[in-house]
């Protein structure tokens, strides 16, 4: 084989692995698991009245952990794993139906003890999934611009 | 179908979907196309069947990914070629520059420039490469030692292959532009873009590289 067509090959091998669905929506699920669970934690970190010094740290720690898994999920999907238009419409969806969840779990919490972590998951839960929304619209705006101009591409090239 | 291998009522079908708002779950889950209906000799020169493809990627659709390699695979390993040393550094070279276009693509704006933009991104990963080179000492620049023996003028393909080796004597910024204007076909504009000058600089490096060849191929044929 000539290097040439073995660098054909190659390059068809990689797109295989850089056009996986499943990896970027992987990522996608990674950031929605470990940002809520990161305002799950801020909640119960910052309303617990009288916390001794150890869980506080322990806290402390478990945030930073949850900050981590968002920044790299965030790092991926920016660098490694872009999302192209179907892909963002997917993960919007899937943004939109965890975080409606999340709410939903929270409001409940409320409903039933009236904590005040539940009350600050409550709040983060909404303004996670106002974002959400707000995310999902957005990709959807850009698959329809793009499946306007293919179209009329697809129409002008039929003449 | 039509001839560039899409289907429109395919695509129209999908999107008869979209208006029942955010949460329309069926469109983007299409079956996705099968990569056999996609036709790699769309013709080259429509600069719309460029822009069709570059939008198809952008959607997602797999299918035209393999499109896009099919088609453009081969002119951007030949201007790798030209800018490196070896069959090895320009298959590594096309590897890096196909990883930087499938993780951008998604962010070209233009998407009818797709040519030069991908010239571009093969430029730059070419460009990194030399940096990385040269600040570890480790460039080596082609040698006029290389230009095989032209025995018989009337061959066509020796003849080709002379020139082929002149050009890979000249000094990357003059191979690069002559590459570029001649066999890339790429006009003076789109490579003034491409490399970040004016198109009068563009000019006078074109004119520099075809006297700096051309002297190559007188002295290989004496």
């Amino acid at each position: 084989m000539t290097t040439r067509m073995e660098s054909l090959a190659m390059v068809r091998k990689l797109a295989q692995g850089e056009l996986s669905v499943k990896a970027r929506l992987g990522y996608v699920a990674l950031l929605l698991a470990s940002s809520a669970m990161t305002a799950v934690m801020v909640s119960l970190w910052l309303t617990e009245p009288v916390l001794p010094l150890r869980t506080q740290l322990a806290f402390g720690a478990m945030t930073l952990i949850g900050i981590s898994w968002v920044a790299l999920s965030i790092w991926a999907l920016s660098a490694r794993r872009a999302l192209l238009a179907r892909d963002h419409v997917i993960a919007g969806r899937m943004s939109v139906a965890f975080t409606a969840l999340f709410l939903a779990g929270a409001i409940a919490a409320v409903l039933m003890g009236g904590k005040a972590a539940a009350f600050g998951a409550a709040a983060m839960g909404a303004v996670m999934f106002a974002m959400a929304l707000r995310v999902l619209a957005g990709a959807r705006r850009r698959y329809e611009a793009l499946s306007a101009r293919r179209e009329a591409l697809e129409r002008e090239l039929e003449r | 179908m039509n001839k560039w291998g899409h289907s429109p009522s395919a695509g129209k079908k999908g999107r008869t979907s979209i208006g029942c708002g955010l949460f329309s779950w069926r469109e983007p889950f299409l079956p996705v196309r099968d990569s056999s209906q996609v036709n790699p000799k769309t013709p080259l020169h429509d600069p719309r069947s460029d822009e069709l493809l570059a939008i198809r990627c952008q959607l997602g659709e797999r299918p035209a990914f393999d499109a896009l390699i099919a088609r453009w695979h081969e002119p951007l390993w030949r201007y790798l070629r030209r800018l490196s040393d070896s069959d090895d550094a320009a298959r590594d070279l096309a590897q890096d520059t196909w990883l930087r276009v499938f993780r951008g693509i998604g962010k070209l704006r233009e998407a009818a420039r797709l040519r030069s933009w991908l010239f571009g991104v093969a430029r730059n990963v070419a460009m990194d490469r030399l940096r990385a080179q040269y600040s570890q000492g480790t460039y080596v620049d082609a040698e006029i030692d290389g230009i095989p023996d032209v025995a018989d003028d009337a061959n066509l393909e020796e003849e080709f292959a002379t020139l082929e080796s002149g050009l890979a004597t000249l000094p990357i910024i003059e191979r690069e532009t002559l590459t570029l204007f001649y066999l890339r076909e790429l006009t003076l504009e789109e490579i003034s873009g491409l490399v970040s000058v004016p198109v009068g600089t563009v000019k006078s490096r074109l004119f520099r590289a075809r006297q700096q060849l051309r002297r190559v191929m007188e002295g290989a044929q004496k």
